[in-house]
């Protein structure tokens, strides 16, 4: 048996790969690939334009630039830091690689050397997410560079270089700790210290291990010669994680290739509830085999209420944790917007939409198995929104969590009264938001074909845009609430009463949301008849016209 | 298609390629397995075409494999059989080296599963067939061919294809094909290769009676040559091919020895 290196297969593999680039680049539509690149680059553009609408364009004081120096690096270091305990939490649960399943079974079951097929995949995932930071980190530079000194140039070349160095440092880490086999406990263990330290040198001042990243993000305006160790580590961690790609587990390659699979077709399709299913499932989030409160086997209960405890019972410590994490995020998010920061209002309402779509679990798997939904002989509307119940009950001891975020931040009073009036309905309408996206994508029981033809081509595709935003809108409006509140004061008027009016106006939209849930069928049945009468009638005049001209 | 397919090499009447090493050490029926005695100092067997030492799978708390120690000598004919979920699936893939195991090692002519030797000597045939998007049938057996050193694999590819009457599907995208026909175009990519020891994982499901007659006869002709074949299936028919029968219930073996005279219908039953 031959155990040498095997030239031939490598050949093979080479020839293969150049073979189906060739095949993907032949059937490649050009305009539709310039059209994608068209609508990325004016997404960014707008988003561009949308953030710097809340960059003031004065210059920051002595004083405050003095902070900076001083607080910049810890602070800046924190994302250096998560973004290293995140990788090694990717790479303990198998990622960060995924290659096609054919390529599992075909390539590295060869003799060909893992190192040498894996090298190629490795380096366009790197170059993904360095390219995703460079972007990212450019934005950034670019907006900081209108109220730092230095020159707009400088800051968005420090910008890119920083986020591209986090790109990178997430792989790095990633790969890293998958070749040594770190163990989950081990990496979030590593992870959570390397937090904690980081959060230390923030409050208390010491040397943070991601100081110096955080410092090199100051390049713009200050230069050091010692924040080059850490592209230098960062650079080394890299390669160290790319000698020992031979390291990697088949295992989990086999497991998550499919998944990944998968995932992009969702993120094509624009399924955030199954993107967020499979990504739990590539961390290997999996759901409590005993659930936490067993309940009684026979339960004279509503069957859905009973399907829905069965569900959230069993949700990991993993999931529940990042829930309160989303409670939390939101309620402090709120306590930022007003305090000044209008635009934070946007980002509570999509932690409370992602925290919706935790909760919601039930719903999600009822649309998951649509034939099974409509072989019940009940009316699906009923049985979805009933699926609510339980979630919207859960999400009681969020709203509290969140309402103590925002105790704990403001330690006023009258931020506690109005906390209290809004978390319950602000939660329940970021839930809301939720389930509109959700129930719409369950199967139309009615025929498309009519609301298919109304549309041109150009329209359709404003139109899933649109549909895709509409979830979102509705748990914004939920954390919108804030704003207003403040505005109140702003006027001179009471903030409890203004509270009041805002929550009246939530509890109507939940209600209305519910609505639609239930009789969203209905509604689309009645539509669509609607138009096809329409339709007929305008044939049946045009044809009595043409008659008579006749 | 009759003119796609006239690109390639015509199917002759040649058998699949001859493993490297055959070596016709097994004897026929030789039962080899001793299941874990937990505390039992015991020498790690690494020899013959496959050895499992100590092997456990755990999925969380729920045990897939109970510790696991057996003896496979080249050129041996198994069938391993169980009721759903009794573990041989985990079994099959652990030996291919694309699941890790919980514990235990296992070695495939005496490397540990999984290296570049282990993978060169094992062909593993899966349940669940998988392929490139955007590569024919043919292509699909010159990548695997050349990937495992194959130089004269064009004739063997047409001839495989022949024998599984899958030749004038040879420029289609196995992507598209059906369960059955996805199922004859995984045998032949396993069949395309060299190897000594080949794993096979449910092979007979989706086929028609002309595939299955086709698989058995490649069969039949890999273990004349003098491979190794461990086939996990449910087709209790192919029992009376094999010399050894291993059967597993809720991952632990409940019978390992000759497949004659054995009740495998009792074998393969459900727990309880």
């Amino acid at each position: 048996m031959k155990s040498a290196p095997s030239p031939a297969g490598v050949g093979a593999l080479q020839d293969l790969r150049k073979a189906r680039r060739k095949n993907r680049l032949a059937d490649l539509d050009w305009f539709e690939a310039a059209y994608r690149v068209y609508l990325v680059a004016f997404a960014f553009g707008g988003a561009a334009l949308w953030l710097s609408g809340f960059i003031k364009d004065d210059r920051v004081s002595a004083g405050t630039m003095a902070d900076i120096f001083q607080h910049g690096p810890a602070l800046l270091g924190m994302l250096a830091a998560t973004t290293f305990a995140a990788g090694m939490r990717s790479g303990s649960r198998g990622g960060p690689l995924a290659v096609e399943e054919a390529d599992v079974h075909h390539v590295l079951l060869s003799p060909v050397a893992h190192r040498r097929a894996l090298l190629r995949p490795a380096f366009q995932r790197a170059r993904s997410a360095v390219f995703t930071g460079t972007i990212v980190g450019a934005l950034a530079g670019m907006l900081a560079g209108r109220r730092l000194p230095g020159s707009d140039a400088s800051w968005t070349f420090t910008g890119t270089a920083f986020g591209a160095g986090l790109g990178l440092l997430f792989m790095a880490a990633a790969f890293v700790a998958h070749a040594l086999g770190v163990p989950r406990w081990l990496a979030s263990l590593l992870g959570a210290a390397l937090l904690a330290w980081q959060v230390g040198a923030i409050a208390r001042g010491f040397p943070g291990p991601f100081n110096l990243h955080g410092s090199l993000a100051l390049w713009g305006v200050r230069q050091r010669g010692i924040d080059l160790l850490a592209p230098l580590v960062t650079l080394g961690l890299a390669a160290i994680g790319f000698m020992l790609l031979e390291r990697t587990s088949l295992d989990a390659l086999a497991r998550r290739s499919g998944l990944v699979a998968q995932l992009r077709f969702a993120v094509t399709m624009q399924d955030l509830r199954t993107v967020m299913l499979l990504r739990r499932q590539l961390s290997q989030e999996n759901t409590r085999q005993k659930p936490w409160i067993r309940l009684r086997r026979s339960g004279g209960s509503a069957v859905i209420w009973r399907r829905g405890w069965h569900s959230l019972l069993r949700f990991p410590v993993s999931r529940v944790l990042r829930m309160l994490l989303l409670a939390v995020g939101a309620g402090a998010s709120q306590v930022t917007a007003y305090r000044g920061t209008t635009a934070m209002f946007v980002v509570s309402g999509l932690l409370l939409f992602l925290l919706g779509m935790e909760t919601l679990e039930p719903l999600s798997q009822e649309i998951d198995q649509p034939d099974r939904l409509a072989a019940l002989p009940h009316n699906r509307g009923d049985i979805l929104v009933r699926h609510t119940i339980v979630p919207l009950i859960v999400l009681i001891p969020f709203a509290l969590v969140g309402l103590a975020t925002v105790a704990l931040i403001e330690r006023t009073a009258g931020a506690v009264a109005v906390g209290a009036i809004l978390a319950l309905p602000t939660v329940w309408l970021g839930a809301a938001g939720a389930a509109v996206s959700i129930v719409k994508d369950a199967p139309d029981l009615t025929s498309a074909a009519v609301e298919q033809t109304m549309l041109p081509p150009e329209m359709s595709g404003l139109t899933t845009i649109v549909r895709g935003l509409i979830p979102l809108i509705v748990s914004v409006i939920g954390a919108i609430g804030v704003v207003l509140v403040r505005s109140a004061h702003e006027h001179g008027t009471s903030e409890i009463g203004a509270a009041v009016r805002i929550g009246v106006f939530q509890l109507m939209l939940i209600a209305f949301v519910g609505m639609w849930v239930r009789r969203r069928d209905e509604w689309k049945r009645k539509f669509k008849n609607m138009m096809a009468e329409g339709r007929e009638q305008t044939a049946q005049q045009r044809s009595r016209q043409s008659t008579r001209s006749l | 298609m009759a003119n796609q397919a006239s690109r390639h090499p015509k199917p002759q009447n040649s058998r699949h390629p001859k493993p490297e090493t055959q070596a016709a050490s097994a004897r026929a029926g030789e039962a080899t397995v001793s299941p874990a005695t937990p505390g039992a100092a015991r020498k790690p067997v690494t020899g013959g075409a496959l050895a499992a030492n100590e092997l456990t799978k755990d999925y969380g708390d729920r045990p897939a494999l109970a510790p696991l120690t057996l003896l496979i000598p080249e050129g041996q004919r198994v069938a391993v059989v169980g009721h759903n979920g009794s573990g041989k699936t985990t079994f099959i893939r652990m030996a291919s080296g694309l699941l890790d195991p919980s514990g235990g090692t296992v070695h495939i002519m005496g490397h540990p599963s999984g290296t570049s030797e282990a993978r060169r000597a094992l062909a593993y045939l899966s349940d669940t067939p998988s392929f490139y998007d955007d590569l024919s049938l043919w292509e699909h057996l010159e990548y695997v061919a050349r990937l495992h050193d194959v130089e004269d694999w064009d004739q063997l590819a047409a001839d495989l294809l022949g024998h599984l009457g899958l030749y004038d599907r040879a420029d289609d995208l196995p992507n598209t094909f059906s369960r059955g026909l996805r199922q004859k175009a995984a045998i032949a990519l396993a069949f395309v290769r060299p190897f000594e020891l080949l794993l096979v994982d449910e092979p007979f499901v989706g086929l028609d009676a002309a595939g299955k007659t086709a698989l058995l006869e490649l069969l039949d002709s890999a273990a004349e040559d003098g491979a190794t074949l461990v086939v996990a299936t449910h087709e209790l028919s192919y029992v009376d091919k094999v010399s050894r029968l291993i059967a597993l219930r809720d991952g632990e073996i409940v019978h390992d020895g000759p497949a004659s005279g054995s009740n495998v219908a009792e074998l393969v039953a459900p727990p309880g």
